[in-house]
């Protein structure tokens, strides 16, 4: 027997962080299968490419700070995933990359990476690409005719219009919520088939991969604000339904909003963060000119999560008191 | 912040119903020193001598019973309370032992009660099965049913004291100790052990001596080769050993022996919150890990620091592995030292 010595608790309770990325890997992975079996191989490139330039990124970005090579978390990954499964598919290759770079190099390595970043990459990524081609972010192919796209070239397409530009319009959106369920509709890659996400929702949940306070208050504050100021003429519970189905709303939910690096520190904290991403979201849907902005409503709360952390410290008393 | 514990999965233990296996001690064994057994109505001086002359240590923090408890006479405690369950999910010692007599548990609590003037007397067990197996027995002590969550211990001590009342525990082994001193004048010379942890194949609860070697005692349980840590004393906040021929003492609860040593890899504080939640002393370790982790602290967030129980908690559900035991005692320390 050849004894070392360790350091307590010999049993954890806990899944690491790394398996908590890892998880959330994995539901990110489903749900690039529907559109894989039906548009042929080119989310997978996309989702590739992606994930690829956020690994050279971070490499670099390793290499600058500590001047080692070594990756030691996946959650370069993760933001590589999310960016892809943000951008249509019919969107250039080039765009997840650029997105990707900005995401690693402006929004998380600066500030010491994974852990210590304040704003979800992933978001800043995408808002970046959606602030400087929102012709490319916002133009999706229409799905309602079955074809293959291209594994790498760029592609010709018609274009359809996606359920969020229709409700900016001030429209009924003309899809069956069947399709809407599966994704079969015109919008980003990974965040139409509502059903995938919902199931990945669960599976973060019962894996203790996420925390439910964000997402639920999020999801809660969007239903009920689009069941009191529905953008279109219709019953409260129908404007709920294409409100939630539509564009990334779902997607931000479970994927950006759950992500607990920039959210508060404490349970309240995260509803509070939550229900003001919603809160952010839907007044961007009212008022704002992009047709989606989760990222945008994201990016918001990240910045107002230390303010919540400080509120919630004053309310429970846990700041400024000398020990006693 | 309410403290919530950990719930930790409970562990390949220990068969309870396998109960004690006793180790033969080393043979020839000089006849146990006796003194005169004490008389019915003995006195809470005299029963404070007896378990000073048995030498009994109390397992549950290893202070020598006489004197815990006659420090607790001149404090006056409400409710003396037996620990007749285990914190950590490995560990089935105190359990095994008041599953094979918890007459003599309840006894020794008697004694030890009237010893230090407590009011109320309880037996604490695992779980509602116990409690009603307890009251099946009809010994007169009523049970309360210790949480699942670690560390059960501090969380029932918290709940029992939250009207400002006044607690203590005694350890299960100290209580079925005293009373075999008062009875039979014998000391305290065996201890019961659980060895376990998947480097075993056969999970023990044992008697030993005390003071036999640990291998010994880990031979019992047939130990597999690889066998990489060996720690005493509790699975979540004990410590390792590498000399096998160290002493097992009356403080000692348990033997794991693990073939992996736990993974040591560290990532940043994600913000989860967990360590916060799971503390039963209301600390905030994250807020404590990042005020250190600032370069310049400010101890007025250090908060409730030097309350720390050393119960580790916080590292057991922290998902980056940090170790935040240590920090939180490094917090206390600063401010102790007059920083604040
Ligand atoms: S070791 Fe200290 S800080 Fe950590 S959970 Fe236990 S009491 Fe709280
Ligand atoms: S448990 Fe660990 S990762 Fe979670 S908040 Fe506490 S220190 Fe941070």
């Amino acid at each position: 027997m050849n004894l070392r010595n360790a350091a307590p608790p010999f049993v954890r309770a806990e899944p690491t962080s790394a398996s908590m990325l890892r998880t959330v890997l994995f539901a990110l992975c489903a749900l690039l299968v529907i559109p894989t079996v039906r548009y042929g191989i080119r989310p997978l490139t996309m989702a590739g490419v992606s994930v690829l330039t956020c690994l050279v990124c971070e490499i670099l970005a390793n290499l600058l700070r500590t001047g080692g090579f070594s990756v030691t978390d996946p959650s370069f990954a993760v933001t590589g995933l999310v960016l892809a499964l943000l951008m249509p598919l019919n969107a250039p290759l080039w765009l997840p990359c650029a997105s990707g770079a900005f995401a690693v190099l402006v929004a998380k390595a600066p500030f010491g990476s994974f852990g210590r970043n304040p704003f979800n990459p992933a978001a800043a990524g995408a808002a970046f690409a959606a602030l400087c081609w929102p012709g490319l972010m916002f133009t999706y192919f229409d799905p309602s005719e079955p074809f293959r796209l291209p594994a790498f070239a760029d592609c010709t397409f018609r274009t359809g219009v996606s359920a969020a530009a229709t409700l900016k319009n001030g429209l009924k959106p003309d899809i069956l919520p069947l399709d809407m369920l599966w994704g079969e509709a015109a919008g980003p890659l990974g965040t139409g088939a509502a059903l995938v996400v919902g199931a990945c929702a669960l599976l973060l949940l019962f894996s203790r991969a996420a925390h439910w306070q964000a997402p639920v208050c999020f999801l809660a504050v969007c239903a009920l604000l689009a069941a009191l100021f529905p953008r279109i003429a219709c019953s409260p519970l129908t404007s709920v339904k294409y409100e939630l189905l539509s564009g990334s709303l779902l997607f931000g939910g479970v994927f950006l909003v759950s992500d607990p690096v920039p959210a508060p520190y404490t349970a309240s904290g995260k509803g509070i963060y939550g229900a003001f991403a919603g809160a952010a979201l839907m007044a961007f849907r009212h008022f704002g000119v992009c047709e989606q902005g989760a990222w945008f409503a994201v990016l918001l709360a990240n910045a107002a999560s230390p303010l919540i952390d400080r509120a919630v410290f004053r309310v429970r008393g846990w700041e400024e008191k000398p020990h006693g | 912040m309410i403290p919530h514990g950990v719930r930790l999965e409970p562990r390949k233990g220990v068969p309870l119903k396998n109960g004690i296996v006793r180790l033969p001690g080393p043979e020839p064994v000089s006849a146990p020193q006796t003194f005169a057994p004490l008389k019915k109505n003995a006195g809470p001086s005299r029963i404070i001598a007896a378990a000073e002359k048995a030498g009994i240590v109390d397992e549950s923090d290893g202070m020598p019973l006489g004197k815990k408890l006659s420090r607790l006479a001149r404090r006056g405690p409400g409710l003396l309370i037996a620990r007749c369950f285990d914190e950590d999910p490995c560990t089935s010692s105190a359990r095994a032992v008041f599953r094979e007599d918890a007459e003599k548990v309840a006894a020794g609590l008697k004694l030890a009660a009237r010893a230090c003037g407590a009011e109320e007397k309880r037996l604490a067990v695992a779980s509602r099965g116990e409690a009603r197996r307890l009251r099946g027995l009809r010994l007169g002590i009523p049970a309360v049913v210790a949480g699942r969550r670690y560390p059960a211990g501090i969380l029932l001590m918290r709940k029992l004291c939250r009207n400002g009342g006044r607690a203590a525990f005694l350890g299960a082994q100290a209580c079925a100790a005293l009373a075999d001193a008062a009875r039979e004048g014998k000391p305290q010379s065996e201890t019961v052990v659980t060895v376990a942890g998947d480097g075993v194949r056969r999970p023990v609860n044992c008697r030993v001596r005390i003071g036999t070697p640990v291998e010994k005692v880990l031979r019992l349980a047939k130990p597999e080769e690889d066998v990489r840590i060996a720690a005493v004393g509790s699975a979540v906040a004990g410590r390792t050993v590498r000399d096998l021929s160290l002493p097992v003492t009356a403080a000692t609860r348990c033997v794991i022996a693990l073939r992996d040593a736990p993974p040591e890899r560290r990532y940043p504080c994600i913000r989860c919150g967990r360590c916060a939640r799971a503390c039963p002393a209301g600390v905030i370790p994250w807020l404590v890990y990042r005020e250190l982790e600032s370069g310049d602290p400010d101890p007025l967030l250090f908060f409730h620091a030097g309350d720390c129980a050393g119960c580790r908690a916080c590292n057991a559900v922290c998902p980056s592995g940090i170790d935040l035991a240590a920090e939180v005692r490094r917090a206390a320390a600063r401010k102790e030292g007059g920083e604040g």
